[in-house]
């Protein structure tokens, strides 16, 4: 768009006159072409105006068009992953209550501030572009930038965990922990961790007794070390994570976890990680912005690829804002 | 604060002065864009009286527009707010932190009622609440649809809607199958 020279705004307003003056030297006159001429004039003033657009606000406002036609195509793109979530939350709600225990709200809360504060400075940069603050906004991309890779990195943090302790979509979910044994549980629900230890190590026991084939057999032996009947405050959290009762996994054994659960963490990569995808890309296009900055190209007149990264990242952030109640914060 | 009309008018206007004019005095055009710029971009009425008139309109307009473009955005804007600077609205930096503020906020405040229980459904529809409330402040300024044409509110909105109407198809029959699910899974547990 913008072979010639990458000078900034300022000077390319004051040279303006003389090549248009140029222009009329060469004359297209009488002829009626003022048309081809006027354009001249206007395309001379601004460099980075595009052949195929009259003026510096048609350019900008069909560049907008553009982006949010595009922003339009991204909320369709990942309401297919809403509508799974939403699909399987409510016809599965243990699966959701048992597997938010594996999240790190704090990670989540931290990630949700950093993209808020990067949204900021993205905005602000579009002001900056604006103004032909070439400085600050040089800063604000930085900073933008800055937090994007914030984010990624607690993400990795956050996904190597994951990986570590089994909790993968799929067959390749084998939890390494039970739910009981998690500080996330057990400060919510500290009577319901007890017990579900508890019933944890008769499950054990029955095991022990009667390896493999006669499990039936060893269940009645079992009713007579039973222990008292359980609180609501014991039981309660263990049936809404269904880790007992017709929903879990092993119905036959005391505890267990819910069928399923793996589902969740197929949507919990899937939306995450298609989530991710896009500040990843966020940060490519950032730094494309970054090095058009330093050119010194944006004023009062062009501002738009500023403009329209910003969008695009305020959509990311957007998403980030529905993913984070979602998925982290289930009650 | 614009609205579609006089821009979609712009490029007409722009071409029938050209037009006309160029061939009586193409000379003094550059000059007198430098010119007269500052004062008319100050003094231009509203493009809805450019209109009516055309004739006094013409005379002013190819100058500044060939300069830069710059003044060409000012009527366009006119009749909207001191911000307006160039090709689009310029938010303030006080209210890009206020608002960054209120979505803090509005963050721990998401956090925080998660610890409260509301019943079944009352924390997932009080989190999607705060969640809705912090994309629309996004969406509203830090995206400038409140300044911006508001067919692009249009088409954002166009695509929220269809998500719901998606939503809201696929919840309503989730839960068909769910009894055949359950008698078949209580058929094995007895089987066993």
């Amino acid at each position: 768009m913008s072979e010639p020279s990458t000078a900034t705004e300022g000077a390319t307003k004051a040279s303006a006159p003389p090549p248009a003056a140029h222009d009329h030297d060469h004359g297209h006159d009488d002829h009626g072409h003022g048309d081809a001429h006027h354009e001249d004039a206007i395309h001379a003033a601004n460099p980075h105006l595009a052949h195929h657009f009259d003026t510096p606000q048609q350019q900008f406002d069909a560049g907008k068009l553009g982006i949010w036609l595009f922003l339009l195509t991204e909320v369709l793109f990942f309401a297919g992953l809403f509508c799974a979530y939403t699909v399987y939350r409510s016809m599965h709600p243990e699966v959701f209550v048992y597997a938010h225990y594996f999240l790190d709200t704090k990670l989540g809360a931290l990630n949700t501030c950093v993209l808020l504060i990067s949204s900021l400075t993205a905005a602000w940069a579009v002001r900056n572009a604006q103004l032909a603050e070439k400085g600050k906004l040089m800063l604000n991309i930085v900073i933008t930038i800055g937090c994007a890779c914030t984010f990624m990195c607690v993400k990795y943090v956050e996904y190597s965990h994951k990986y570590h302790d089994g909790l993968l979509p799929g067959h390749n979910f084998q939890p390494k922990e039970q739910i009981w044994e998690l500080d996330s549980f057990r400060h919510k629900h500290p009577e319901a961790a007890e017990y579900a230890e508890k019933l944890a190590k008769l499950d054990e026991k029955k095991n022990e007794k009667a390896p493999a084939a006669g499990a039936a057999a060893a269940k009645g032996e079992e009713h007579e070390e039973k222990m008292e009947r359980p609180t609501e405050e014991e039981l309660e959290p263990l049936i809404a994570a269904g880790l007992v009762g017709p929903r879990s996994l092993d119905p036959s054994a005391h505890i267990s976890r819910p069928r399923m659960a793996h589902v969740f963490f197929g949507i919990y990569f899937f939306m995450t990680g298609l989530h991710g995808f896009h500040v990843l890309i966020g940060i490519g296009v950032w730094v494309w912005m970054l090095l058009k900055a330093m050119k010194g190209q944006f004023g009062p007149n062009y501002f738009g690829p500023i403009d329209f990264t910003a969008l695009y990242w305020h959509l990311v952030d957007l998403i980030w804002i529905y993913l984070f109640p979602l998925l982290y914060l289930i009650h | 604060m614009s609205d579609e009309k006089p821009e979609a008018e712009k490029p007409e206007t722009v071409e029938q002065e050209t037009s006309g004019e160029t061939s009586e005095k193409p000379k003094s055009e550059p000059p007198a864009a430098a010119k007269s710029e500052p004062p008319k971009a100050a003094s231009e009425p509203p493009p809805a009286s450019k209109k009516s008139e055309p004739a006094p309109a013409k005379k002013s307009e190819p100058p500044r527009a060939a300069a830069d473009g710059h003044g060409h955005a000012h009527d366009d804007h006119a009749h909207g707010d001191s911000h307006d600077h160039g090709l689009a609205h310029t938010t303030p930096v006080w209210l890009l932190f206020a608002i960054l503020g209120a979505l803090l906020v509005l963050t721990v405040a998401t956090v925080a009622v998660t610890s409260i229980d509301l019943g079944a459904q009352g924390n997932l529809v009080v989190a999607m609440i705060i969640a809705t409330v912090k994309a629309a402040l996004v969406c509203t300024f830090f995206m400038h649809l409140l300044w911006d044409k508001k067919f692009n509110l249009v088409l954002f909105l166009t695509s929220v809607l269809f998500l719901i109407l998606f939503l809201s198809m696929a919840t309503t029959d989730r839960g068909e199958y769910q009894h055949l699910v359950d008698e078949y899974r209580a058929q094995q547990l007895q089987t066993k």
